[in-house]
Parts: C-alpha cells; structure tokens; sequence
C-alpha cells in the first residue's frame, strides 16, 4: 500500500515537473500535510478598528515549523503580513499603524493564506506567489528548489471593523458603579452625623509618649516622609500624622525636623507643620529651615538623612511615608542612636526591617486608618467603612470560589464545574 | 590583571571606601563624598530634564516640525507655576485637575483588572493543600485589616491569624533583602577586586 | 553568661569586619557551589529561547542606578546576551534619568563582548540593539508606548531619529514586542504590569532586587509575568543557562559572586541564632 502510494506520488510528482513552466517549481494541487489544514481569521474583538487575527492550530509535532501569512484584498492585490512565524506562536496580529497605513482598512473584505514550511520561506518562492498573475489561489504542496511549502486554503472574507465599548470590561463598570454606590451610602450616613466606629490603631497612642521623652532628654524630633510624592496615598496619610505629630510637638516646645526628598513634598509638609504650630498657639515656634530639601536621589536622601540623624541625635524619629531600599539604612541608624521610632509603610518588602527595628509599626492600611483616625473627617470615615464593606465582598467572593472548586474538582458535579468557571471567566477582564 | 590606570576607576574606587569608611564611624571622608553624591545627582537630573523634555519635548517640535499643539500642553504646564504668586495661584488648579483627572481615568480600570487578577489567583484552580493555605492566609489577612470592627471574639482570633501570615510573610521578605544587601556589597568587592586592584579576573 | 553577654555588647564594627572578609576571601579562593535554575527564571530563558522567532523584539526595563547595579545590571548584560544570540532585536527603555546610563553601559558591554566572542555575526548598534531617550513621565510613557513607541521617544540615548534606525524596523506599538523584561527594585515594576501587561497585554518577566522578589511572587501566581529573576542569584542562575549554549564570552559577574553571597548567608545564619539565642536568655533572666 504504502509502496503504491509513494510510486503514485513520485509520477505525480514527475508528470507536473514535466509539464510545470517553471523550472524549479512542482505544484500537487488539494494536497494537504494533515487533515483541516488551514488557518482562520476574525476582527480583533473590542479594538479601535483596524485589526484582523489570525489563528491556526496545528499538531504540537509541528511547532517548530514556520508560518508565513498572506493576505490578498478585494482587488486582489496580495501582500505580506508576516513571514516565518513559529507555528507554536498560535496567532499573529495584523494591524494597521500610522508608518503603514497601507495594512487593514476597516470595512474591507480580507482573504489570507497560510505557507506552511520546514525551512525559511523562500524569497523567490513568496515574490512568485504575491504576484498577481500567478496568483496563489490555489492551495496544495509547492516544490521549490527542493525545499517544500504548504499552502492552506484562502479564508472566507474577514472584515475589520471599531467597536465602541470593550465589552470584556464589564465587570470592571459593574464594580466601578457598585463601589461608588457603597462608598456615597457610607458617605451620606457620616455625613448625617451617624457615628462610624474606626478600631484604636496601636502605636498612635506611643506618638505622645514618643516626643514626651525626646523633650525630656532636650532632643529634637525627627520627621521622614519616605522617597514619596505628594500624589502617593502613603504620603498623604504620613502628612496627616505629621499634622498630629507636629501639634504635640508644639505643646511640649520642642523642635522637629522634616529632611524631604521631593520639593512639593516638602513644601506641604511646611504649610501642614505651621497650621498645626498655629493650632497650638505656639506659631513663634515654627522655624521655615527645619523643614528642608536634602536630594532627590534614593541613597543620597538615605545618606543625607542618616548624616544629619548622627549629628543631630534625634530622641524620636517617626518614618511615615512611602520607603523602598533606604528603608533599613534609615530605621538602623534611628535605632542605632537610640531613639524611639514610629514607622508606617505600604510597602510589604520594607515592613520586615521597620517591624524589626522600630518600636511601633502601622502595617499596610493601618496607616491610612490611622490618618482617618486622627481627622475624623466624613468622607474618609465613610471611605474606610465602604472598603471594610468591599473587603467582604472579595473574601465572600473567594469564599464561593473556594466551595464551588471543593464540589466542581473535589466532587466532580458538572454543574459547579460551569459554575466555577462563569466566576472565574468574569474575573478575567 | 593588574592594578587600574585609568583615572575614573581610581575616582570611584576612593569614593566606595570614602562611603565604606562610614562604618567605622562618621568622617571627613564620608561627608565630602555624601554631599558630593546628593549633589551630582541634582545636577544630573537638571541636565537630563532639561534636554528630554524641554529640548525634545517642546523646543524641536516647536521650531523644527512646526509642531504648535505642543503649545497647549506647554501653557498647562506653565500655569503650575503660578503657584509662587499668590493672587493668581489658583491658575495652577487646572493642569493640576488635567493631570488627576486623567491619571484617574486611566487608572481606575486598570487598577481593577489588576485587583481582578489577583482575586483570580486566590481561586483555587486545583485542590491541594497549597491552595487551602493561600484561601486562609488571604481571609484572615484582609480581616486584620478590618477597621470598622473591634479585633474581639471570633473575629480577634481570626485576625492573629492573619498577623501571624503577616509575620511569617516578613520572615521571607527578610532574607531576601538580607541576600540583596550583601549582593550589593558582593559587587563594590567585586569592583574593588578586579576593575581597581585587579586581584581577581 | 558571659558569652551572652559579650554578644549583645559586641562592637557592630566587628561584625562588619568579618562580613567583609566572608565576601572577600571566596573571591580569592573560590569554592564553586553548586548551582540549580528555579523554574522562574527558566521560564523567561525558555521564552527568549523558543517562543521568539528570528528578528522578534526584547524589551528590557533599565529603570535602576548604581545602588543597585550589582544586582541588576548582570541581568540586563546577560538577558541583552541571550537576545542576540538568538539573532533577536533588543530594545532598553528607561523611566528614570540614570536608568539610561545603566543601559548604555550594558549595550556597550554586550556589544563588545558579543562582537569579540563571535565575528562572524557581529552586532551594530541601531541595527540589532538601541537604548530608547528618557523621557519624564513614567505611567504616561508607558501608556503612550502602548500606542507609538517612535512618537513617544522621537529619539534613540544617542540622538538619533527612531524612525530611521534599522532597529526600529515594523515597531510600533507593544503588539510588536515580544517580550519585555523590567529590571527595577522599586514600584515601578507595578507600573508595568498595571499599564503595559494589563492594559496592552505586553508579555512582561520581571528582573528584581531579592528585597522585592518575595512581593513579585504573586504576580507570577497571576501569570501577570511569565518569570522573574530574583537578585544576584537569578542573574547567577541565567548566566549559568546561556553558559551552556556557549555563544558568548562576557564576563559573569553574577555568578563569581556566588560563593561569596554562600559564605555571607552562612554568616548571617549563625548570627542570627546566636542573636535570638542572647535575646531569650536574657528576656528569662530579666523575667525572673
């Protein structure tokens, strides 16, 4: 049988040479190297237009075969998409872009071809078949100076087109429009005087305590906002606590110093320390200088800083702000003279050093609760109770995963596993 | 290898130990290079700024391609100026509520795809004991972080468990940084060694 | 008691001193332990390795500067290496103003290495490699990116026009990027992920400091990012994959570092037994 069938080829494959024009080329028209050889194309979902995909999966013994695509329009001009893609890349995009605007018109029709193929694609070979008296219409086994291509079949008509809404967010606006609900319902209940209960934060009580002793032992105070900008959550809550900070430090006529890494940073926190100097009744006390400008530099604020710390031997050193790799450089030093430190960060790589080297740490959020806890103020009293609420929705959310994937896999039941999947498909947006 | 002629590699070689020399204790050395370090680095950001966004940004397109839109976001960003005057200082107002508003738009879905990925990861894919701890570290870790409820009863208990996630999560992170911190000193050596003193290849 | 004692009041410049002589003498006198890849930074090996065809584009994020160089700029060498080995385009961008000698110090590496190691494929800048401008903006340029990479940088780090280098050849937008690798340790990583990966669906690895990776961990649970190296010794563990393609001759700086990172981790190790031992001894004795 075999042996019939590679005679049947090899005079096939002589009969076409014979009769072939071309010197170096033999063509077996329908031939195929597997069954449902060809590739398919559709409009990039959700885009701004101006987009066709085409896919194709062939047997995984193919994978590092190469692709080249074609693509022929309604005149039928033909041109290059790609060449030489590797087959286990599953899709190329082709997309038109302002350098090439020759590529997918929206509203026109597409036909696109795949050439299958063990080696590179030849360039001679690809010049004859985009060539429009050739024509690659017809697809089948193109023998090339021995080298052998596949060609599928043309595509039915693929047309490109915008679309208006990316439909795959859905459950992104379903969120948006439930967290604002929440969020103007805690709002509105603050607003209407209706007292919302926020848990004590360990280690704000420690703060009196903190610059009590610094004004006992005739030390200043030091204040590090961290390497933030004033558009940085972290550092809006540890200006905050500066505010509260500061104010104590007023009624015990001390001094606090506030090195800056940024200058805007540097400046509100300047106009947070004087309103609250003036809140004290002490606005004589404000010194403009002791809130300065080191460098905008990561190590070269670290450095600034920890030079100033051992010059000036801080009795308490608060860290409050948005730290990266200074982090234990800053808090070593504090510790290292001896002060009591205050630290609070968002950022979860630099909480072990702060945890282990400070005597109070407000971890994550906690920092952000303790800056509401400080201000009492309606709508952030309101903020944290509608995340408190949104947290629960996530840990329900988890939680039904968590039950549907026990009884889908644990269980095998086929109507959790569809469940379980609806869930998950809507969380990837 | 032998010991560098070249004149930076000296530069740079005096300046690690001029740095290093901090850890004996504070020194004339290790001033004159932190201040030398804050203040190149302010001169270096000035250059850079000023070549990448005024050159490129405004002045080429303005003047060579005849570009006038960029005129617009040049206005916007003079207005932020305004904030050292005091009677016109709420100009500055507006290309600060451009930038937020922007920065929102762009940002809130994105934030929530992102957060929806995560929530994503926590779903467990396959049954196994991996997944039951990742479930129960993620639950008891957002309840430590629950502010409108006192940590008492069953919810205090649940939030030290949470914290002690929390800590075991910082014992990680420790020795990484640990690992980091001497990695970096690993390469001042390495650079010490070889490019300087050219010891090792 | 003593001992206890003698411990808790130990000099800290003592300690110095030993740290640096355990990182000193592996370099003198190197051991050569053993090495073994992690799943993820295979995964971004196998990725530039397999999944890329000839020409694709790397784009690797050098938003670091010399504090943290030593972890992070062997990765850059070694990534950019691998890259044209597999006669791939590569590509640096930066956010930040001193990423962009970061990264021309590394082309210029590679560059010298890789032309020395094999001439007959040698490798020119603007063809086969470039660093884009720095531009202020960090979130706006990566979202810009998404839509124009030329209209965003206008330039190469060396001033040339992108629109006519030979590197740039068929870019446009991050749908031409096969793979872009960000080496950062700080939040700018997120940037990437929240922006390019999640809102243009850029392939993404991640390069990182050892004091982020436990964070970035996550992220790869996600399959936000195909892979991640971790520290010195995730460049150690790449280095130690391209080495065995044998193709490039550079220098390898993260992996002779190994055994001092070894010595210095058993030295921490001891020290902080020795550090909780003084701690509970003497937390008994002031209870009692």
């Amino acid at each position: 049988m075999l042996k019939r069938t590679l005679l049947l080829i090899v005079f096939l494959i002589l009969s076409i040479s014979l009769f072939s024009e071309n010197d170096g080329l033999i063509f077996l028209e329908n031939q195929t190297p597997f069954e449902e050889f060809a590739i398919t194309g559709k409009d990039i979902p959700n885009d701004g237009g101006g987009g066709i995909e085409i896919e194709w999966s062939f047997p995984d013994s193919l994978d590092n075969f190469f692709l080249t695509v074609l693509r022929k329009d309604e005149a039928g001009n033909n041109s290059i998409v790609a060449t030489d893609l590797l087959v286990s890349s599953k899709q190329v995009r082709d997309v038109s872009s302002e350098e090439d605007p020759s590529r997918v018109k929206d509203g026109t029709k597409y036909y696109y071809t795949g050439i299958l193929s063990k080696k590179m694609v030849d360039e001679n070979f690809l010049n004859m078949l985009i060539s429009k008296e050739n024509g690659y219409s017809k697809n089948g086994i193109y023998i090339f100076n021995n080298d052998t291509f596949y060609v599928t079949a043309e595509t039915d008509a693929i047309i490109s087109k915008a679309s208006w809404f990316n439909l795959s967010r859905i459950p992104v606006v379903i969120s948006l429009i439930l967290i604002s609900f929440v969020f103007l319902y805690y709002l509105n209940l603050a607003k209407s005087g209706k007292e919302l209960y926020i848990r004590k934060i360990n280690g704000l009580d420690a703060v009196e305590e903190a610059v009590g002793r610094s004004t006992e032992m005739g030390k200043p105070i030091m204040y590090i906002l961290g390497i933030g900008y004033v558009t940085d959550i972290p550092t809006i809550a540890g200006l905050t606590i500066l505010s509260r900070v500061s104010k104590k430090v007023a009624e015990y006529e001390t001094k606090i110093l506030v090195p800056s890494y940024d200058p805007v940073v540097m400046t509100t926190a300047q106009e947070v320390v004087k309103e609250a100097f003036t809140e004290a009744g002490r606005p004589d006390l404000y010194n403009k200088n002791d809130i300065m400008y080191i460098t905008q530099d990561q190590f070269g604020y670290a450095a600034g800083v920890d030079g100033m710390m051992m010059r000036e031997k801080p009795g308490a050193v608060f860290l409050q702000g948005l730290f990266f790799a200074e982090s234990l450089i800053l808090a070593e030093t504090g510790h290292s003279i001896g002060a009591i430190q205050i630290s609070g960060t968002t950022e979860t790589a630099q909480l072990p050093f702060f945890v282990a080297a400070c005597d109070y740490t407000l971890i994550g959020e906690e920092m952000m609760a303790a800056s509401v806890y400080l201000q009492k103020e309606p709508m952030m009293l309101g903020s944290i109770a509608a995340e408190d609420l949104l947290k629960v929705f996530i840990m329900v959310l988890i939680i039904v995963g968590f039950i549907l994937s026990i009884f889908a896999y644990g269980f095998n039941i086929g109507i959790f596993k569809n469940l379980f999947d609806l869930l998950v498909r809507a969380l990837q947006v | 290898m032998a010991i560098a002629t070249n004149f930076w590699i000296w530069i740079a070689a005096l300046l690690t130990l001029a740095i290093y020399s901090f850890l004996y204790k504070d020194n004339p050395f290790y001033k004159f290079a932190e201040y030398l370090l804050v203040g190149i680095s302010i001169g270096y950001g000035v250059s850079v700024y000023w070549h990448n966004t005024i050159i490129t940004k405004v002045y080429n397109p303005l003047v060579y391609d005849k570009n006038f839109l960029v005129l617009i976001p040049l206005l916007l960003g003079l207005l932020m100026f305004s904030r050292f005057f005091k009677n016109v200082s709420y100009l500055s107002r507006i290309p600060i509520a451009f930038v937020v508003g922007a920065g929102t738009g762009l940002s809130v879905p994105s934030s929530f795809e992102f957060l929806f990925k995560q929530v994503y990861a926590t779903m467990p894919l396959k049954l196994d004991f991996g997944s039951l701890i990742i479930v129960v570290g993620v639950i008891s870790t957002l309840v430590y972080f629950f502010f409108s409820l006192e940590h008492k009863g069953f919810v205090g208990r649940v939030s030290r468990v949470g914290i002690t996630f929390i800590m075991v999560a910082f014992g990680a992170a420790f020795g990484y940084t640990i690992m980091a911190r001497v990695s970096l000193f690993i390469g001042r050596i390495q650079f010490l060694l070889s490019d300087w003193l050219g010891i090792i290849k | 008691m003593k001992f206890i004692n003698f411990i808790s009041n130990l000099d800290k410049r003592w300690i110095y001193l030993i740290l640096a002589l355990c990182i000193i003498i592996p370099f003198l006198f190197p051991v050569g332990f053993p090495m073994k890849t992690t799943p993820p930074v295979k995964s971004i090996y196998d990725f530039i390795e397999d999944s890329i065809p000839e020409g694709g584009v790397v784009l690797i994020g050098a938003d670091y500067d010399p504090s943290t160089m030593a972890e992070l700029h062997p990765m850059a060498k070694v990534i950019a290496a691998h890259a044209l080995s597999n006669n791939l385009r590569v590509l640096f961008v930066t956010l930040y103003p001193q990423g962009a000698g970061m990264a021309q110090d590394a082309i210029d590496n590679v560059l010298k290495e890789w032309n020395k190691s094999n001439p007959e494929n040698q490798k020119q800048l603007g063809k086969d490699i470039t660093l884009l401008a720095y531009v202020p903006g960090v979130s706006a340029v990566v979202l810009k990116m998404g839509e124009d990479i030329t209209q965003t940088f206008n330039e190469d780090g060396y001033g040339n026009k992108l629109s006519e280098l030979e590197v740039m050849k068929g870019i446009k937008n991050y749908n031409d990027i096969n793979l872009m690798v960000e080496l950062a340790g700080s939040s700018v990583v997120l940037t990437w992920l929240i922006y390019a990966n999640g809102r243009y669906g850029l392939k993404m690895g991640i390069g990182t400091t050892a004091v982020s990776a436990a964070e970035y961990y996550s992220y790869l649970q996600s399959k936000q990012a195909i892979g991640m190296l971790g520290g010195l010794k995730g460049a150690a563990e790449y280095e130690h994959l391209l080495d065995k393609k044998n193709v490039y001759g550079g220098r390898k700086d993260a992996s002779i570092g190994m055994d001092a990172q070894s010595s210095a981790h058993i030295f921490f190790i001891i020290l902080i037994i020795l550090g909780n031992i003084a701690y509970f001894v003497k937390k008994r004795k002031e209870g009692k």
